[in-house]
Parts: C-alpha cells; sequence; structure tokens
C-alpha cells in the first residue's frame, strides 16, 4: 500500500517535471520559429490574417535579399572587423593584466581587482556623451576605429577576470621551474603561459567577440553613415522605417544573431566561469 | 656574488607586475576613467557655455521633471520584476536540469537561446509576435480560446511595461539558470541522501541544503544581474523605444534620448551619473566579496 501510494506521488511529481519542461521549452522555442517561418514567407503572407503557421509558398528571397536589397554585406564586415579588433586587443591586455594578477601580490592589488571589478558595472550611457564629443573632436566619430576604442570599455574587464581564471589554475611551479632555468618573466608569459592557456584564450577572445557584436547602443551613438554601421544597428534602423519587411526584417534578424548561437553552444561549458569573473570556481 | 644576483633578480621579480598590470589599467583609464570623469563634469557644468562655474541645477530639475521620475519609477517596476522572475524561473529550471534527465544537454542548449541573442535581435522577434494583428501571440491565444479579442501587447498602456517585462523574463532567465546550476553542482548529493535517511522532507531539504548552498552563487546572479537589467538597452529600443508616451521608458533609453534626440548633455549626464551611483550602491557586496577573497 505504501508503495503503491510513493510510487504514484513519484509519477505524478514527474509528470509534473515534464510538462514544466516542455512549458519552458515552448517559451524558450516559440519565437524562433516564428521568426524562422515568418523569413521564408512572401511579403504579402507574412501579412496574412489569421497568419500562417508553415509559409505556403516558402521562399528564401529574404535571405537574398537582405545582401542585395539591403547593405547587411557591409553591416556584416564592419560588425566582423570590429567585434574581432576589439577581442584581440582586449584579450590580449586582458592576459597581460590577468598574469599581473594572479602571480604578483602587491600593495594595492585587491584596490586594483575591484577597480577592474567595479568598471564592469559602469553603464554605457555614462560614457557615451562624453566619446560623442571626444571622438568628433578628434576625427573618428563614425568610424570604426571609433568604435573598436569604445568596445574596450566593455571588453577588457571582462577579458582580464577571464584570463585570470584561466592563468590561475596554471601552477606557478611552472613559471619558477622556468626561472630557475633563466627565463625572464616576459619569457614566461608569452611561451609557456599563453601557449598553456589559449583553449582559454581562444573562449576569451570569442566571447569578447560577442559582448561587441551584440551591442546597439555605443553603435547607435558614435556611428551614424551607412558604410559604418553594424549589423545590430542596421536591423534596429530597419525597424524604425515607414514600411517594415517583416520576412526580411526576420531573416536579418535570423542571419544576425546566428554567428552568436553557433558560438555559445561551442563554448557553453566556459560561459559560467567566464560571466561570473572567477566567482565561480569549479 | 652568486647570491647577490639572485636577490637582486628576485626584486626586481617582486615588481614585475607594473609590467603586466599597468597597460591595462592605463588603458582601462583612459578609454573608460577619463571619460566618465568628463560625464560627471558635465553634469555640474551650466548648460549656456562660457562661464566657469558650476551648478547643481542639473540635478534638482531631475526632481521637477515629471518624465524622469516616471523614467526611474518604470525602471525600478523593470528591474525588480525582471529579476524576482529570472530567479524563480531560473532556479525551477536549473533544478530540473540538475536531476536524473535523459535528454539534459540539448535542454540545456534550448534553454540558453534566448539569451544568446542580440538585445536588439530578441527585441525584434518579439515586437513582431506581439503585432495585434498578424502577429503569432494573439493567434495562438485566440486559437486557444483563452481570449476573445486581440490583445494590444505593447500599445495598451496599462500592459505595455508588463509586456515588456514578459520579453525580459525570456531574455535573462537563461543566465541566472546557468549561474544557479552550476552552483548546485557543487553541493555533494550525499547531502540530501543523509537529510533523507534522517526523515527530511524535501521541502526542508531545499531550504535546510539547497538555499544555503547557493548563497554564494545567488548573490552572484542576483548582483550582476540587476546590473544587467538597469543598463538594458537595446531590447527596450528595438520594441517600443520608450512607448507608448514615457510608459516603457527606462532610464537607459531616457538617457539616451536626453543626449541624442534632445541635445541636453550636461542634463543626460546628470541621470547618468545618478545611474551609476544605484549601480555602484547595488554592485558593492558583489565586488567587496570577489576582491575578499582575491
Amino acid at each position: 500500500m505504501k508503495t503503491t501510494s510513493y510510487e504514484l506521488k513519484n509519477a505524478f511529481s514527474k509528470t509534473i517535471i515534464w510538462v514544466f519542461l516542455i512549458a519552458v521549452t515552448v517559451y524558450c522555442l516559440f519565437p524562433f520559429v516564428w521568426m524562422l517561418s515568418t523569413s521564408l514567407k512572401t511579403e504579402s503572407e507574412a501579412f496574412r490574417i489569421p497568419p500562417t503557421w508553415i509559409p505556403l509558398e516558402p521562399t528564401g528571397d529574404s535571405y537574398i535579399g537582405i545582401w542585395v536589397r539591403k547593405n547587411f554585406g557591409i553591416y556584416f564586415f564592419n560588425s566582423t572587423v570590429i567585434s574581432l579588433a576589439t577581442a584581440l586587443l582586449s584579450t590580449f591586455f586582458g592576459a597581460l593584466a590577468g598574469y599581473g594578477f594572479s602571480r604578483f601580490f602587491f600593495k594595492g592589488r585587491r584596490f586594483l581587482i575591484g577597480f577592474f571589478l567595479a568598471t564592469q558595472m559602469l553603464p554605457g550611457v555614462l560614457l557615451v556623451g562624453p566619446y560623442f564629443k571626444i571622438l568628433s573632436k578628434v576625427g573618428l566619430y563614425d568610424t570604426r576605429t571609433g568604435l573598436i576604442i569604445a568596445f574596450l570599455t566593455i571588453c577588457l574587464p571582462f577579458s582580464t577576470w577571464m584570463m585570470k581564471g584561466f592563468i590561475d589554475k596554471v601552477p606557478d611551479e611552472l613559471d619558477q621551474s622556468a626561472m630557475v632555468d633563466g627565463c625572464s618573466r616576459m619569457g614566461i608569459f608569452f611561451r609557456i603561459i599563453l601557449p598553456v592557456v589559449s583553449p582559454g584564450m581562444v573562449a576569451t577572445i570569442l566571447f569578447a567577440f560577442l559582448l561587441a557584436w551584440g551591442d546597439l547602443l555605443w553603435a547607435l551613438c558614435i556611428t551614424s553613415s551607412e558604410p559604418m554601421i553594424t549589423v545590430t544597428l542596421g536591423i534596429a534602423r530597419t525597424v524604425g522605417e515607414f514600411r517594415i519587411i517583416w520576412p526580411m526584417l526576420m531573416a536579418g534578424s535570423l542571419v544576425g544573431g546566428m554567428p552568436a548561437i553557433i558560438l555559445y553552444i561551442f563554448l557553453q561549458r566556459l560561459l559560467v566561469q567566464g560571466l561570473t569573473a572567477g566567482a565561480v570556481k569549479e | 656574488m652568486e647570491r647577490a644576483v639572485g636577490f637582486h633578480h628576485r626584486i626586481k621579480d617582486r615588481h614585475m607586475w607594473v609590467l603586466f598590470v599597468l597597460p591595462g589599467v592605463l588603458l582601462l583609464v583612459l578609454v573608460l576613467g577619463f571619460p566618465a570623469i568628463t560625464s560627471l563634469s558635465y553634469s555640474i557644468r551650466p548648460e549656456k557655455a562660457g562661464t566657469d562655474s558650476y551648478t547643481l541645477s542639473h540635478y534638482t530639475n531631475l526632481n521637477k521633471d515629471p518624465f524622469f521620475k516616471r523614467t526611474f519609477w518604470n525602471t525600478a517596476v523593470f528591474v525588480s520584476l525582471s529579476v524576482a522572475a529570472h530567479m524563480v524561473l531560473g532556479l525551477a529550471v536549473a533544478m530540473v536540469l540538475n536531476g536524473a534527465l535523459p535528454v539534459k544537454p540539448l535542454f540545456r542548449i534550448i534553454a540558453l537561446l534566448p539569451w544568446v541573442v542580440p538585445d536588439v535581435v530578441a527585441g525584434i522577434i518579439w515586437k513582431w509576435m506581439y503585432d495585434p494583428i498578424y502577429g503569432a501571440l494573439n493567434d495562438v491565444l485566440l486559437k486557444v480560446g483563452l481570449i476573445n479579442t486581440p490583445i494590444e501587447w505593447l500599445s495598451n498602456p496599462k500592459l505595455a511595461l508588463f509586456s515588456v517585462i514578459l520579453v525580459n523574463l525570456w531574455r535573462g532567465f537563461p543566465f541566472v539558470m546557468l549561474i544557479l546550476l552550476a552552483g548546485l553542482q557543487a553541493i555533494p548529493q550525499q547531502l540530501y541522501e543523509a537529510a533523507a535517511i534522517d526523515g527530511a522532507t524535501k521541502v526542508q531539504s531545499f531550504f535546510h541544503i539547497t538555499i544555503p548552498g547557493l548563497k554564494k552563487m545567488i548573490v552572484v546572479a542576483l548582483a550582476l544581474d540587476i546590473v544587467w537589467e538597469v543598463r538594458r538597452f537595446g531590447l527596450i529600443q528595438a520594441m517600443t523605444r520608450g512607448g507608448p508616451g514615457v510608459l516603457t521608458e527606462v532610464l537607459s533609453t531616457y538617457t539616451y534620448k536626453q543626449y541624442f534626440q534632445f541635445f541636453r548633455f550636461e542634463y543626460a549626464s546628470a541621470i547618468a551619473v545618478i545611474m551609476t551611483i544605484v549601480l555602484l550602491a547595488v554592485s558593492l557586496p558583489y565586488i567587496w566579496m570577489i576582491s575578499q577573497e582575491e
């Protein structure tokens, strides 16, 4: 009797868990399905009442249109160049600083660590005004370089933390024995540490890349001309147009979101560590 | 002689941190510290150029600006409801994913998707989902019979902020889930087994084992999530641009408008400074906790 009620209870809680999981799955995926479905419709079908779920006459026209009729090629190029440059710069300087924080226990270390953490908390809108004025003054407004400099404000603190986390895991004995062999600190950093943490470095580069890729605020504030804008700004501008062509906008959003989706799926395991700034120790 | 060289070498090595840390610090001061101070100085500068004096009038004017008050209130509602919902849903999903489940990796990826796409993309998908006539959401609700007439998700003044928060729940809970899942995985399973032997119910183990074991992760998730939700920009900009009226306007979109639509740099800076103070105050316990561990 007791077993049956236990089993019943167990089956009941299992059902609840599955119902919950399915509900969450629908909540998560539903918008993506809708995006994909719309992107494959013709413009007139997107405005059908009631909406169709599976496109009646599926077409890939929107996926061609974003490159041919819109400047998606330029946006993609800009986003890639800007995000990559930001990621490489911030990871390099982040690795240097991360090594410094990881291996040296100097006076003011805690303060500087606190400083790096605090800079991660600042809102972008605190900085966009001065950036607009300063960049205009030095001729870097509406340039890729300007945006790269601006993105360093987001990516550098983050890269430093992530790299410090990876370097912390490399035993200090490695450095010590290399020093006994007469290797300089810089030599140790470049020839021993960087190769050892190269998987972590790749992860940091990719995360920084995605941070830059996903931004809208900065692109909106310090770029303006069509040849300089990024994917996110290109998409956002389309929403502001008088007549929104939804299939094309959905195709653009899907393509613009794709790099992030693919990279994050690869990086899943390193995600938590990277985001919590070393607060999460495995 | 050998000794002296070694000693000399060690002293030098002790100071080598400068070489590693300084480039990053200088760069950060240059690209972030300096503009931040500039913004602070804008916020106490009179709008009429030519005078050297400083003024606190922008800050006192904030108090007279009904739009600012509304925006501040919206932000408070947006952030607190979002974060609370993230915590509840994030913890629930994390606990399910921490159990024995056949298709765990797949669920993890699915649950992560809303969080990985750019803010703008998330906002646009939902703007289209929410479309009263052509959107998918009303279509489903009508077909299921939950509603009789289409809902104006983003243009109904009573609903707009709520609708935006619903999207933000979708967007933000995966992050909290990830952090809490990492925390759950660190709690030894034996604790639960021992408690079960001692006759503890599931609810008791939840409050006496799970929650205390997650304390640190909860602090981390709370701090980071609050900071991110206060700064949230692209999502709202893409979906409503703060409208209808100022009903979904939050501090970041309002500051942006003040800067780049009204060109009131001084006033905008004052808002941004207030925002910064709030953010630093909220994240201080987190920063303190982390830097003490170092």
